[in-house]
C-alpha cells in the first residue's frame, strides 16, 4: 500500500481520493459481481434462499451439467462462428473501408463520419432496425435481394434455423465495421508517407506495397482492433435480445446470450454463472493478448 | 544536343497546384556521371524539382527525360532512380539487410547475388556488423549511411538525394560531406542533390542550380556562380559570410559609383557604365581589406568578433541597408566607433541595376 501511495508525485489526498472513487465504483459494480460470480459457479445454488452467500459446494458439477446438455455443442460451434465470423469480416470490412477513406476525393472525412452513425446507436435500436430488414415477408433485405434477381424465393432470416444465425452475424459485423474502421484509420495515418515513396522507387507496385510495408507497419494495431473486437463480439447481447433470443430451437444461440437465459429465464443460477465464469476466462485470454500487443505498440 | 551522353534533361518543366505555379519553366540536363546541386531559400520548389525527376510529383508541363526517353507519365517505380530521404525513410520492420535487400527481393534476384552485392556495398559503407541490426538501433549517422547503401545497392540510372545531411550535427555533416563526395568520385553515379546550404553545394557539386520562386536563377560550375554571378539574388545567395551591399549611382564620368548621402563617396569601377543610372554595388566580406591599394569604403565600426583565426568586423556605412561586413584574416584591433577605411580592387566590385537586378 505505501508502494501504491508512493506513486502519487504529491499526497495531498486530493488524486488518491478521485483515484480511490473509481477504484470503489469498479469494485463494487465489477469486482464484486465477477467474484460472486465465479462463487456460484462452484455452489448448489437453491433459489428458496437467495440472500445467502454460504450454498453447497458442488465443485465442478455445474460445468459438468453445462457440458452435458444437448444444446453445448451447438452453442460452443455457434459461439465459435459468431466471434470468429464476426471478426473476419468487421476486421476485413474495416480496414478496406478505412484504406478507402485515407485516399484523397471529395466528402472523404464527411463519409467516413457518417460510417460512424452505426457505432453510436444502441445495440438494441441497432437490433430493431436490422429486424425489420431481415422481416421474411415485408423486410427490405428480401425486397431487394428478390428484385436483383439474386433470390428467387424469400428467406426467413430470423425464423430459417439454417440462417438466423447468420443474420446476427451480419447485423453484429455491420454494427462493428464501424468502430474496426476508425482504429484501423488511425493506425494507417501514422504509417509514414515517405515508406510509401520509398518503397515506390525501390520498385514496389501497389499490391506489393501493401505486403511489405502497410501491413506488417500494421501489425500491432491489427493486433488491438482483433482482441477489442473479439472482447466486444463476446459481450454482443442486446443485439442478440433484438432479433432471435437464441432461437429457433438454439439454433443463434451463443454463450453468453446461453449463460442470460439460463441465470434468468429458467433460474438454473449455478449453470448461467458457469457458462459466464468460461467467458470470463476466454475474455480474459484475449485481453491479455491486447494488453502485451499495445506495448508492442509502444516499443517501436 | 547529344541526348544519349545526358542522363536527365529537363525541357520547359512547369509544375502547378491548382492555380499556384510553383516550377515554372525550368531547362537543366545533367551529363552522365555529374554531381549537380539544387539550391535555393525554402520554398524555392527545390525538393518539388527533385521529386518530378523521382515520379512522386506528377509535371504539370514540359518535358523530362531519363537516358533520351521522356518518362512524363512513367511511374516512379519503372524510372530506376533511387532517392535518400531527408527523414532516410528507412523500413522500422525491417533489419538492415532487409531495408538495403528490399528493391533487390522485389526485383527476384538470385540470393546469392543479392547477399554478395549487400556484402559489397555494406563493406564500403562500414555496415557489415550492422545488418542484423533493426533501424530505430542505429544512430542518425548510421541510419543515413543505410539510406545512401540501399540506393547504392540498386545501381540505378540516377541518385537523388533530397537535403540528405540536415539531420546530422555539424561534425558529422562535415564527414559525410567528404564521404558521398568520395564515393560519388568512386561511382560516377549521376546524381541530384538538394540543399539549402550553399556550403553544400559549392564543395560537392560539379553544378550548382541556383532556384528561387520556382525558378532558375543561375546555373553553372560553383566558382563560376560565385566570380560572376547573375543577379544581385545569386550574388547575395552564394558565399558566406553573404555578399555585402551598397545603394549607389553611376557618377557622370561613367567610370565609377557615387553612394553614402551626405558623406558622400566614390569607388572606380574600371569600366563604364550609363552615368546617373542607380545600381547595387556588391562586396565580398572576404575582398575586404584593411590596408591596400584600390578604390576604399569608409564607415564606423558597429562590431568586431574575432574567432582567432578570422575577425569579423561590422560597419555603418551611408547607403548600405544593412552593415557591411569585413571578413579579415587573423586578429585586428578595432573598437566600436572607429572610423576605418576598407580597400578593395576595382575587379572585384559587383555592380546591380537597382531595378533589374541584374549584373551590369
Amino acid at each position: 500500500m505505501n508502494k501504491l501511495l508512493s506513486r502519487f508525485p504529491r499526497e495531498n489526498g486530493f488524486e488518491i481520493t478521485l483515484a480511490g472513487f473509481a477504484l470503489l465504483y469498479l469494485l463494487l459494480f465489477a469486482g464484486l459481481p465477477l467474484l460472486y460470480n465465479i462463487v456460484l459457479s462452484f455452489q448448489q445454488v437453491d433459489l428458496m434462499e437467495p440472500a445467502t452467500l454460504l450454498r453447497p459446494f458442488a465443485g465442478l458439477a455445474n460445468y459438468r451439467d453445462v457440458f452435458s446438455r444437448p444444446e453445448a455443442g451447438q452453442v460452443l460451434s455457434n459461439t465459435l462462428q459468431f466471434v470468429g465470423l464476426s471478426l473476419l469480416f468487421q476486421v476485413v470490412i474495416g480496414f478496406l473501408l478505412a484504406m478507402l477513406f485515407l485516399q484523397d476525393f471529395p466528402l472523404a472525412t464527411f463519409m467516413r463520419g457518417l460510417f460512424l452513425a452505426g457505432w453510436i446507436m444502441p445495440g438494441l435500436v441497432v437490433g430493431v432496425i436490422w429486424k425489420l430488414l431481415f422481416a421474411g415477408d415485408y423486410g427490405v433485405l428480401n425486397h431487394v435481394l428478390t428484385q436483383m434477381g439474386i433470390l428467387h424465393s424469400k428467406i426467413f432470416w430470423l425464423s430459417d434455423p439454417q440462417w438466423s444465425l447468420y443474420a446476427v452475424i451480419i447485423a453484429n459485423v455491420w454494427l462493428g465495421v464501424p468502430f474496426n474502421m476508425l482504429l484501423l484509420s488511425v493506425g494507417l495515418a501514422a504509417i509514414p508517407a515517405d515508406l510509401y515513396e520509398a518503397a515506390e522507387l525501390d520498385g514496389a507496385n501497389a499490391w506489393q506495397r501493401f505486403w511489405g510495408i502497410t501491413l506488417p507497419m500494421m501489425k500491432s494495431t491489427l493486433g488491438a482492433v482483433v482482441s477489442l473486437g473479439a472482447i466486444m463480439t463476446m459481450q454482443q447481447f442486446d443485439l442478440l435480445a433484438a432479433l432471435t433470443q437464441g432461437g429457433p430451437a438454439n439454433s443463434s444461440q451463443v454463450a453468453q446470450y446461453w449463460s442470460w437465459q439460463l441465470s434468468l429465464q429458467t433460474f438454473e443460477v449455478s449453470a448461467g454463472s458457469a457458462v459466464a465464469t468460461l467467458m470470463m476466462v476466454l475474455v480474459l485470454i484475449v485481453a491479455v493478448i491486447y494488453v502485451r500487443s499495445t506495448r508492442n505498440e509502444r516499443m517501436v | 544536343m547529344d541526348q544519349a551522353t545526358h542522363r536527365i534533361q529537363i525541357e520547359n518543366l512547369s509544375k502547378a497546384y491548382g492555380p499556384v505555379q510553383v516550377l515554372k519553366d525550368i531547362n537543366i540536363s545533367v551529363p552522365e556521371g555529374r554531381f549537380v546541386a539544387l539550391i535555393g531559400p525554402s520554398g524555392c520548389g527545390k525538393s518539388t524539382l527533385l521529386r518530378t525527376i523521382a515520379g512522386l510529383e506528377k509535371i504539370t508541363g514540359g518535358t523530362l527525360r531519363i537516358d533520351g526517353q521522356i518518362v512524363n507519365d512513367m511511374p516512379p517505380r519503372k524510372r530506376d532512380v533511387a532517392m535518400v530521404f531527408q527523414s532516410y525513410a528507412l523500413y522500422p520492420h525491417m533489419n538492415i539487410e532487409k531495408n538495403m535487400s528490399y528493391s533487390l527481393r522485389l526485383k527476384r534476384s538470385a540470393p546469392e547475388a543479392i547477399r554478395q552485392s549487400i556484402a559489397g556495398v555494406a563493406e564500403t559503407l562500414g555496415l557489415g556488423h550492422l545488418l542484423e541490426r533493426m533501424p530505430r538501433q542505429l544512430s542518425g549517422g548510421q541510419r543515413q549511411r543505410v539510406a545512401m547503401g540501399r540506393a547504392i545497392v540498386r545501381n540505378p540510372k540516377v541518385f537523388l538525394f533530397d537535403e540528405p545531411l540536415s539531420n546530422l550535427d555539424a561534425a558529422l555533416r562535415v564527414h559525410m560531406r567528404a564521404e558521398i563526395r568520395k564515393l560519388h568520385h568512386r561511382l560516377h553515379a549521376t546524381s541530384v542533390y538538394v540543399t539549402h546550404d550553399q556550403i553544400e553545394a559549392m564543395t560537392m557539386a560539379d553544378h550548382v542550380v541556383v532556384l528561387r520562386a520556382g525558378q532558375v536563377e543561375q546555373q553553372g560550375a560553383p566558382l563560376a556562380l560565385y566570380e560572376k554571378p547573375a543577379n544581385k539574388f545569386v550574388a547575395g545567395f552564394i558565399g558566406s559570410p553573404a555578399m555585402n551591399f551598397i545603394e549607389g549611382v553611376v557618377g557622370p564620368d561613367a567610370q565609377c559609383v557615387l553612394f553614402g548621402g551626405a558623406a558622400r563617396q566614390q569607388v572606380e569601377l574600371g569600366r563604364a557604365l550609363p552615368p546617373g543610372q542607380p545600381v547595387w554595388i556588391g562586396l565580398r566580406p572576404e575582398h575586404l581589406r584593411l590596408q591596400g591599394e584600390g578604390q576604399s569604403v569608409q564607415g564606423v565600426v558597429d562590431s568586431v568578433e574575432s574567432t582567432g583565426s578570422m575577425t569579423f568586423i561590422a560597419l555603418n556605412v551611408d547607403g548600405a541597408p544593412q552593415p557591411l561586413l569585413v571578413a579579415h584574416p587573423g586578429t585586428v584591433t578595432a573598437a566600436m566607433g572607429d572610423v576605418l577605411k576598407l580597400y578593395i580592387a576595382p575587379q572585384q566590385i559587383h555592380v546591380f541595376d537597382k531595378t533589374t537586378e541584374l549584373a551590369l
